[in-house]
C-alpha cells in the first residue's frame, strides 16, 4: 500500500497520487459518510418528523403539495408542483424548460402569499426568482416506463413486474437540485449557523429524500384514484428499493475543479475514516459482518443494467473479483494484523473492486467512521502567506504536482479539449482546440497547466527571490500560485487529473462527487453524463433508522419473480 | 431585486473572466464587489464602472518604487486598483517586516472603492490601515481607517476639504502595527458611516440577502454573457448529448 506519515496522529495515510489519481476517484461508491447516509443517520437520530401538510392534486396527479418537515428546533416545507408536460418536453438536459415535477424546500411557514410566489416561480426553475428562504430549488422528471407501469398495475390490485422496477430503480428522476444562492435563493453562508443544514449538501438531499416519499405517495394516490376500491399499495420491499433517479452532466465537472478545497476536505475526510480502519487490528468478529457486504455489492453489482459496454465490463469484473475477494477472505485475514494489508491484497483487483472493499470496511466501523460526517465544510480561501520565496512554491510543485509539471503541454494531446460555457443556460462545454468555436472564452479549468506554467517561470528566477516580488513583475501567476500553495499544503490537494488531455473522462469527476453524495447504481450514459440512483433502498420515512443501506438489492421475492420472468423469456 | 452572495460572485467572476485580462483574479474581485455590496456601499455600480475601461485600458505589471523613507510608491499605469491591489498588498506586507509603519501611495489608478474589501483582510493579520483618497465627483474626499481587530472601516467623507497637492487618481495606503487615531484624522470630515452601521448592513444582508439596483444587476449580467460561447451543432455535442 502507498502510505506516507499523516500530518497528525502518527498514522498512514494513503498517498495523495493514491487517492486523488482519477481513475480511482472514478470509481468510488456510497459509504458511511456519503451525504445520503449522513442526513438519514442525523434525522433517525433526532427524530425528526416529516408529515403530508397539503395535498392538493387533481385525480391525474397535478397541482401541488406540501410537506412539513419539524426538526429540533425549526420547521420547513417542501413545496411540490406537479405539472402536466408533453412528452416531447421532458429532456434531461439543463436547457429544458419544462418538467414534471418542480419543487422548493422552504425554511419557516408557507402563508398563501408564499404558497402564489412560489406557484410563479419555481416551475420556471432558472428563469424564475425566488425568496432568500428557499434553501432549494429542483426540478425532477418522471421515469414514464416505470410510473405507469406502478399505477397501472397497483390501480388493478396487482404488484408490478419487479423486472421493470430493477432496470429504472425510480419513479422521479431529478435533473438539477440548485442551493447555496442559486437564482435567488438562500446561501449556503446563512445555513452555516443552521444545526440542521449545516453541513454541504444536507439541505438538499433532504429535499431529494422528501421527494422519494412523494414519488411513493403520488403513484398510491393516482392508482387509489383509477382503481378506487380495488387499488392496492405497493410492497413495502420494492418501496423501499425504488429511489430517486438522477442525471448528471458536464456541468457538474467545473465544479469539482472550482472548488478545490471543498474536494479536498471530502477526500481527506474519508481517508481520515478510513485510516482509523486501516490501522485498526484485523478482529474475527467482523468478519461475518465483511462477507455481508462484499456478498450484498456483489448481488448489486449483478442487478445493474447499464447501456454502457464499459461499465458494463467493469462490474463484470468486479462481480469475478468480489467472488475471488470472498472465498479467500478468512484465509487473508488470518494472516492479517490491520485492515490495511487486507486491502494491500485487494491491489490485485480492479480500483471498482478495491473501492468496494474500502466503503465495507467503513461500514463495519461506525464507530471510527461516523464522527467524520461532520468534518465535510471548509474554508475555500487560497492564500499566500507571507516570507515565502520561489524555493518554497517549487518544492511544493515538486512534490504535489508533479501530475502537472511532467505533462509536457507542448504536445497536443495534452491541450486537446477546452471547456467553455454555453449560450444554452450558461451549460458548461468541451470542445476541441483548433476545430471548435469558443476558444477565445476558454473557461480556466486547465489548473494541470496553469502550474506547469507557473513551474516554469518560476525556474528561471533566483530561487531565493520572494514570491510577493515575483508576482509582481508577473501577477498573472498570483490565482495559480495561491492555489498551488494552498492545495498543495491539505491531505489530498488536488484532484491529479489534465483536463485538457484527449482522453480525460470528465466521468471520473462526475462518479467522485456523486459517490460522495451517496449515489448508487452508476450507469453512464455516454462519456459525459450518467444516471444515478439516491436513496435507493434507502428506509423509508416511517420506519427511518440510523443502520446500513449500502448496496440497494432487489428484495429477495421480487429477485425470484424477475430471474423467473428472465428465464421465461 | 434581492440577489444571493453565491449569485453576485458567481456574476462578477464570470463577467471579469470574459475580459480576458492578464492582470487580475476573478475570485478576488468577485469578492471584492460583494463585500462592498453586502455593506450597502454600491460594489456593483463602482465595478460596472471599472468595466467600461477593463477591456481597454493596459494589462501589465505596475512598477513599484521605493522612497528614501522605505515607503512605497506604486504606478498603475492608469489601471484599475481592482487588478492589482492583492499583489501590491502581498508585497508591502513583506517590505513591513521589521518595520512599524508603511507608507504605500498608488498613482495614476482607478476604482478606488474596490480596496474596501481586501483592505479590511488586513485586519486579520494584526495591521492597522488607513487609506486616503480624493475624487473628482461627489464624494470628494474619502478616509478608510481599519484599526486592528475590526470587522469593518470607520468611513469618512467630504466634498469640502481642500487637500493641498491631492491628485483625482491616486490613493495614499498607511500600513502600521499601532491602531490609528480616528478622531484626529477623521478632523472635518463631514460624514461619518460608523464600523457598526457597516457590521449590522452585512449582518443583515446575510440574511436577507442583498439588495441590488435592477438596471445596474442588468447591466453587470450583460457584461457576464461575454464570456458565453454562442451555440452551435458541435457546441450541442460538447455538452454530452447522444447525437
Amino acid at each position: 500500500m502507498d502510505a506516507r506519515p499523516s500530518t497528525c496522529g502518527g498514522t498512514y495515510m494513503r498517498d495523495p497520487e493514491t487517492v486523488m489519481a482519477p481513475e480511482r476517484l472514478g470509481a468510488m461508491h456510497q459509504n458511511r459518510i456519503s451525504f445520503v447516509r449522513s442526513l438519514v443517520r442525523k434525522m433517525a437520530q433526532q427524530n425528526w418528523q416529516v408529515t403530508k401538510h397539503d395535498w392538493q392534486l387533481s385525480p391525474q396527479g397535478f397541482g401541488h403539495v406540501i410537506y412539513k418537515l419539524t426538526t429540533l428546533n425549526h420547521v420547513y416545507h417542501l413545496v411540490i408542483f406537479c405539472d402536466e408536460i408533453a412528452d416531447e418536453d421532458r429532456n434531461d438536459r439543463v436547457i429544458a424548460e419544462k418538467w414534471d415535477v418542480t419543487f422548493a424546500l422552504v425554511y419557516g411557514d408557507v402563508d398563501a402569499d408564499l404558497l402564489g410566489r412560489l406557484r410563479a416561480n419555481v416551475p420556471l426553475q432558472e428563469a424564475g426568482r425566488n425568496p432568500n428562504k428557499v434553501l432549494v430549488l429542483a426540478r425532477a422528471n418522471k421515469s414514464v416506463r416505470v410510473f405507469e407501469h406502478l399505477v397501472s398495475h397497483l390501480a388493478k390490485g396487482q404488484q408490478p413486474n419487479a423486472k421493470e422496477l430493477a432496470e429504472v430503480g425510480y419513479i422521479l428522476r431529478t435533473t438539477a437540485v440548485y442551493g447555496n444562492g442559486k437564482f435567488g435563493i438562500a446561501d449556503f453562508g446563512w445555513l452555516e449557523t443552521n444545526d440542521d443544514f449545516n453541513q454541504s449538501f444536507s439541505a438538499q438531499m433532504c429535499a431529494v429524500y422528501i421527494l422519494r416519499e412523494f414519488s411513493l405517495d403520488w403513484i398510491h394516490y393516482i392508482a387509489n384514484q383509477q382503481g378506487g376500491e380495488k387499488a392496492v399499495s405497493l410492497d413495502v420491499d420494492l418501496q423501499r428499493y425504488l429511489g430517486i433517479g438522477n442525471a448528471t452532466g458536464l456541468g457538474m465537472a467545473p465544479y469539482l475543479i472550482n472548488h478545490p478545497c471543498v474536494v479536498d476536505k471530502w477526500l481527506s475526510s474519508r481517508e481520515s475514516a478510513l485510516t482509523a480502519v486501516l490501522n485498526s487490528s484485523v478482529t474475527v468478529n467482523k468478519l461475518e459482518s465483511l462477507q455481508r457486504l462484499l456478498q450484498k455489492a456483489l448481488c448489486h453489482l449483478d442487478q445493474i443494467i447499464t447501456i454502457n459496454e464499459h461499465q458494463d465490463d467493469l462490474n463484470t469484473t468486479a462481480i469475478a473479483e468480489l467472488d475471488d475477494l470472498l472465498s479467500k477472505l478468512e484465509s487473508v485475514l488470518l494472516q492479517s494484523t490491520n485492515w490495511h494489508e487486507l486491502v494491500d491484497y485487494s491491489k490485485e483487483y480492479s480500483l471498482e473492486t478495491q473501492e468496494i472493499l474500502l466503503s465495507c470496511l467503513m461500514e463495519i466501523y461506525p464507530d471510527l467512521v461516523d464522527s467524520y460526517e461532520t468534518k465535510m465544510n471548509c474554508d475555500e480561501s487560497l492564500n499566500l502567506p507571507s516570507g515565502k520565496r520561489i524555493e518554497d512554491l517549487l518544492m511544493v510543485l515538486e512534490s504535489r504536482y508533479r501530475w502537472a509539471i511532467d505533462t509536457d503541454f507542448k504536445q497536443p494531446e495534452n491541450n486537446y479539449w477546452f471547456w467553455y460555457r454555453s449560450q444554452d443556460k450558461e451549460e458548461p462545454r468541451l470542445g476541441v482546440r483548433g476545430e471548435e468555436p469558443g476558444e477565445d472564452r476558454e473557461l480556466p479549468l486547465d489548473i494541470g497547466r496553469q502550474a506547469y506554467r507557473l513551474y516554469h517561470a518560476l525556474l528561471i528566477c533566483k530561487p531565493n527571490m520572494q514570491l510577493a516580488e515575483f508576482l509582481v513583475l508577473h501577477p498573472q501567476y498570483r490565482a495559480i500560485a495561491r492555489r498551488v500553495w494552498t492545495l498543495g499544503n491539505k491531505d489530498m490537494g488536488e484532484i491529479q487529473m489534465n483536463v485538457l488531455h484527449k482522453t480525460a473522462l470528465p466521468m471520473h469527476l462526475l462518479r467522485c462527487k456523486l459517490a460522495v453524495f451517496g449515489a448508487t447504481k452508476f450507469d453512464p450514459r455516454s462519456e459525459r453524463w450518467v444516471r444515478v440512483t439516491f436513496f435507493q433502498g434507502a428506509p423509508l420515512l416511517n420506519e427511518i433508522h440510523d443502520g446500513e443501506w449500502l448496496f440497494p438489492l432487489l428484495p429477495t421475492d421480487s429477485l425470484n419473480q424477475a430471474v423467473a420472468e428472465g428465464e421465461a423469456s | 431585486m434581492i440577489v444571493s452572495h453565491n449569485e453576485l460572485t458567481g456574476v462578477v467572476n464570470k463577467a471579469f473572466l470574459g475580459m480576458r485580462r492578464t492582470c487580475g483574479e476573478a475570485d478576488i474581485i468577485a469578492n471584492m464587489v460583494a463585500g462592498l455590496q453586502m455593506v450597502g456601499l454600491n460594489g456593483i455600480g463602482h465595478f460596472n464602472n471599472a468595466a467600461q475601461f477593463l477591456t481597454v485600458e493596459k494589462d501589465c505589471p505596475v512598477d513599484i518604487f521605493t522612497t528614501n523613507d522605505g515607503g512605497l510608491v506604486v504606478d498603475l499605469h492608469g489601471c484599475s486598483l481592482a487588478c492589482h491591489l492583492p499583489v501590491v498588498i502581498d508585497y508591502a506586507i513583506e517590505k513591513m517586516v521589521g518595520k512599524k509603519h508603511l507608507t504605500i501611495e498608488l498613482k495614476n489608478c482607478h476604482n478606488r472603492w474596490l480596496a474596501y474589501n481586501e483592505l479590511v483582510k488586513l485586519a486579520a493579520k494584526g495591521l492597522a490601515c488607513k487609506a486616503q483618497w480624493n475624487n473628482g465627483s461627489s464624494p470628494q474626499n474619502t478616509l478608510y481607517i481599519l484599526n486592528q481587530g475590526c470587522v469593518s472601516p470607520e468611513l469618512f467623507l467630504s466634498d469640502h476639504l481642500d487637500v493641498a497637492g491631492s491628485q483625482l487618481h491616486d490613493m495614499t495606503i498607511q500600513l502600521s502595527v499601532k491602531n490609528f487615531d480616528v478622531a484626529g484624522y477623521s478632523t472635518g470630515y463631514t460624514r461619518h458611516i460608523k464600523s457598526s452601521e457597516l457590521n449590522s448592513a452585512l449582518r443583515d444582508t446575510w440574511n436577507d440577502g442583498i439588495l441590488v439596483d435592477d438596471v445596474e444587476w442588468e447591466t453587470l449580467k450583460k457584461t457576464a454573457t461575454a464570456i458565453l460561447v454562442e451555440n452551435s451543432e458541435q457546441s450541442l455535442k460538447g455538452a454530452g448529448e447522444l447525437v
